[in-house]
């Protein structure tokens, strides 16, 4: 996904050591193909959010900060025109390409927002295009470049590379946010529930350190001004998940709703206390009540199969096995994150016999088990899971062998969005994850790895590297949350009761 | 909401042990054969009601001990509990709410439970009427010309085919022909009246549907896949509808299924919504009853104990209890597992099923689980 330029590409993602999970989710205009069934809805909003920052912006004209000034979309076409717009840029390629002019046009007025300004152009200029002055021609080519080594299918996915340094975040954006969109970004904190809960963690320490500026209200201030930078920046390091979405949209919600007359500090308290409440009700509580339900399932002489690895999953067999129960677990792993390892060996230290295989041998793998339990990183509302890629292999080969494939899922997690394929909604990651193996292998693996590291100088190779897939309805048998159990149709109707109490 | 002491009699610490003189047990099964349409959930509803009129718990936390402790007793007395728990855990869902609400003002505990007394027996009122609210929807869909398989005893079925033969002496004459699937139809005469009274109400039903003019062909189970391609549709009644929009239905009624899928014919259920319950198995051996269906033996092996017999033997059925103490002497081994393939029950998952006819409409089997969450949540 890296855009080729001058510079050397980011370091390759350190080891993953946990797992994680996260999706194209709440990923805001920049991400958004048009082709998104429900874009029309996001596309308003956004509409609406460009508006009123381009008066913002307006207001600030002062403001814009001096790297703001680097456009940055990968389509040379667009480059030309562009490049003359007077205004910062900060449409990215594939929001420009994949989006009407209109929308375009909104993009250009809309991008203006303080925030962004400050942080997103800066990545681009320390990183991918330092020859920004440079002639278009020049850009055009390594457009073409950059195109090559992108999957086409997906093309609408490889968006701004991840971050992998605080260089140019906004001012605003707190220590502890910084810190976490690293971890984040190399998969350091790294699950959707995982990341849920260090971002709600770490959005306690800014929203405490937070001092209304005089001459207007936390209500007002908190979410625009402060919160957003430091939502931008953690989805520069990698796109929110829909945990993410749905908690962000949580807290906003609870942030607008504060009475301008509670005194500051109150206000401020009872955020961090309903962010704690949140924290224990909708994922700490919420994991209890599942496991409790999903180990219900397990019966003695069972065989679980699992893919990768899911906190949920994981608390469900210790519950099982607390129980008494005399089960086996297979895990099943693939490549580049390796999740399953780590599970595998936190299993087996607790004593469960543990089976380890890697998906090329999961249609091996299914034949000895007799129920698959799998996290997910979202359930949409067509029934659909969404979770980490590979998920959908093994949910249809369990399928095929008729064995129960069962969905262990926070309804923190439900959206009211839907998936048909793995096209339109996806993360791409960076492609060199896919082959940090080679430099494992021992002995005569030298060769071919250096031979690998010049894959984006061949131009007829693309790697794709996505982190998710959707597995259709008809493959789940029931999805397990905190509420019951359910059939994957009945995802949607769960969602709108407890979003609308919530 | 804050219980209220009204009164404070000496007796209400004994009242917990749901008073001495009242047995849920005795009760539930008086009700059900007292009333032979009766079906188990209603009944199960009912003789709560009973016994909450018979105690004299007086505060809100008794009461739900009292109905917690009975509903335990009853379901530990009954082999087969799917189908009455569907009610009890109904009723209680619903005392819940009404005490959660404050509605009935506080400090005044003996209304709330006039209150829920009334709405209890208006409860089971209306449960009693959807049996008639279903065959009224459900009369549609037997067309003319129509020739429906069915099985079992079911009395919603019965009701439902009932009414259609009578609207076919209207002017709307809808005429249309049954093939029953009765599993033993000649075993009636060795063993008498000891043959399953779901079988008699099967045959009564028969009776009812040739005394109407409608041409009835009895099968054995073994005909189905035969008798497929000269029916239009299946209606089959059932024990209770799982939360992923199953069945669980006599033994039987999922190969009938899985033929009629076969041989893509509708397959519809017949259920009162109360029949509805929070359940949801996996597999044929997931439900929460231990059914001794498959018993691989060798020669010499053939005794089974006293206990496993029990447990089979008595009613696992909609609502008809065989006397627990006529086990012991009647049944030997051999009509033991006659019975226990009789009163057994099966799981017919959601995606055999075309339709569930109920008294608030005619559901898919996914919205099946949206109905259970409106109650429950």
């Amino acid at each position: 996904m890296h855009i080729p330029s001058t510079e050397p590409p980011d370091p390759p993602n350190p080891k993953p050591t946990t797992t994680h999970t996260n999706g194209a989710s709440a990923n805001p205009p920049a991400t958004a193909p048009p082709e998104t069934p429900q874009l029309s809805g996001a596309e308003l909003k956004k509409r609406a959010k460009a508006e009123k920052a381009a008066k913002r912006a307006a207001e600030k004209a002062a403001k814009p900060s001096a790297p703001a000034q680097q456009p940055q979309q990968k389509d040379g076409r667009q480059k030309s025109k562009e490049s003359k717009a007077p205004a910062v840029q900060q449409v990215n390629g594939e929001a420009g390409r994949g989006a009407g002019a209109q929308q375009q046009h909104h993009k250009r007025t809309g991008s203006v927002n303080a925030a962004s300004l400050a942080q997103r152009p800066a990545l681009g200029a320390t990183k991918r295009r330092p020859s920004q002055g440079g002639p278009v021609k020049e850009v055009e080519k390594k457009k073409v470049e950059s195109k090559q080594r992108e999957v086409a299918l997906f093309g609408h996915l490889y968006g701004q590379p991840r971050r992998h340094s605080i260089e140019g975040a906004a001012k605003e954006v707190h220590p502890a946010v910084l810190a976490l969109g690293l971890q984040m970004s190399s998969y350091v904190v790294c699950g959707s529930n995982a990341r849920c809960v260090a971002m709600l963690l770490a959005f306690k320490s800014v929203i405490e350190s937070y001092t209304t500026p005089p001459g207007t209200s936390l209500a007002r201030h908190l979410t625009s001004h402060h919160l957003s930078p430091q939502i931008d920046y953690l989805r520069s390091c990698r796109p929110l998940s829909i945990s993410m979405g749905n908690a962000i949209r949580w807290l906003k919600d609870l942030i607008v709703k504060i009475d301008p007359s509670v005194p500051e500090n109150e206000a401020k308290s009872d955020l961090t206390s309903s962010i704690d409440t949140f924290i224990r009700e909708r994922i700490t509580a919420a994991d209890v009540m599942i496991a409790e339900i999903a180990s219900s399932k397990i019966v003695d002489g069972d065989v679980v199969l699992t893919y990768a690895k899911s906190s949920i999953v994981e608390k469900t067999l210790r519950q099982a096995q607390k129980q008494g129960k005399r089960f086996r677990v297979v895990v099943v792993d693939s490549k580049p994150l390796f999740e399953g390892r780590q599970l595998a060996r936190s299993l087996a230290a607790a004593g469960f016999t543990v089976q380890y295989s890697l998906i090329t041998a999961a249609a091996h793998a299914v034949k000895d088990a007799t129920k698959v339990f799998v996290g997910a990183h979202a359930m949409m509302s067509n029934g659909r899971l969404y979770s980490r890629v590979g998920t959908a292999v093994v949910a249809m080969l369990a399928h095929e062998r008729d064995l129960p494939v069962i969905v262990c899922c926070e309804s923190v997690k439900f959206t009211e969005r839907v998936a048909l394929d793995s096209i339109v909604n996806n993360e791409v990651a960076p492609s060199e994850e896919l082959l940090s193996e080679g430099k494992v292998l021992p002995g005569g693996g030298l060769g071919r790895e250096k031979d690998m590291s010049k894959w984006r100088e061949k131009d007829n190779l693309q790697l794709l590297n996505i982190m998710f897939d959707v597995t259709p309805a008809e493959y789940i048998k029931m999805v397990v949350t905190e509420h019951g159990c359910l059939p994957p149709s009945s995802v949607p109707v769960v969602h709108r009761i407890f979003s609308e109490t919530v | 909401m804050v219980p209220a002491i009204i009164e404070t009699e000496p007796t209400s610490s004994t009242d917990n042990a749901s008073t001495p003189e009242f047995d849920i047990v005795s009760t539930y099964r008086r009700l059900l054969h007292e009333d032979p349409e009766l079906t188990m959930p209603v009944a199960a509803i009912e003789s709560l009601v009973e016994a909450l009129s018979a105690s004299s718990a007086s505060t809100i936390s008794e009461t739900l001990d009292l109905l917690n402790k009975s509903t335990a007793k009853l379901k530990a007395a009954i082999p087969n509990p799917i189908s009455l728990s569907a009610g009890t855990d109904l009723f209680q869902r619903y005392l819940i709410t009404t005490l959660n609400r404050p509605a009935a003002g506080p400090g005044n505990f003996d209304a709330i439970r006039n209150h829920l007394l009334n709405n209890g027996r208006l409860f089971v009122e209306r449960a009693k009427e959807s049996r008639e609210k279903i065959a009224s929807f459900g009369r549609h869909f037997v067309r003319d010309g129509a020739t429906v398989l069915t099985n079992g005893g079911s009395r919603v079925v019965g009701a439902l085919l009932r009414s259609a033969a009578e609207a076919s002496g209207g002017r709307s004459s809808t005429r249309f022909r049954v093939i029953y699937v009765i599993s033993h139809p000649s075993s009636s005469s060795p063993h008498g009246q000891e043959t399953s009274v779901r079988e008699s109400r099967g045959d009564a039903i028969v009776k009812m549907l040739r005394h109407k003019g409608v041409p009835v062909a009895t099968i054995p189970e073994s005909a189905v896949a035969y008798a497929l391609g000269k029916i239009d549709m299946v209606i089959v009644g059932a024990e209770g509808v799982v939360e992923n929009g199953g069945i669980i239905s006599r033994l039987g009624t999922y190969q009938i299924g899985m033929l009629a899928k076969a041989a893509r014919k509708p397959f519809y259920v017949v259920a009162e919504s109360h029949k509805f319950v929070r359940l949801y198995p996996l597999s044929q051996y997931d439900l929460p009853i231990d059914q001794k269906v498959i018993e691989f033996e060798v020669e010499g092996d053939g005794k089974l104990d006293k206990a496993e017999k029990k447990e089979v033997l008595a009613d696992v059925d909609e609502g008809v209890v065989m006397g627990v103490d006529d086990e012991g002497k009647t049944v030997n081994a051999e009509e033991y597992k006659g019975n226990g393939l009789d009163d057994a029950v099966d799981f017919t998952p959601p995606d055999l099923i075309s339709g569930i006819i109920t008294e608030s409409g005619v559901l898919t089997p996914s919205a099946v689980s949206e109905e259970l969450i409106k109650i429950w949540f």
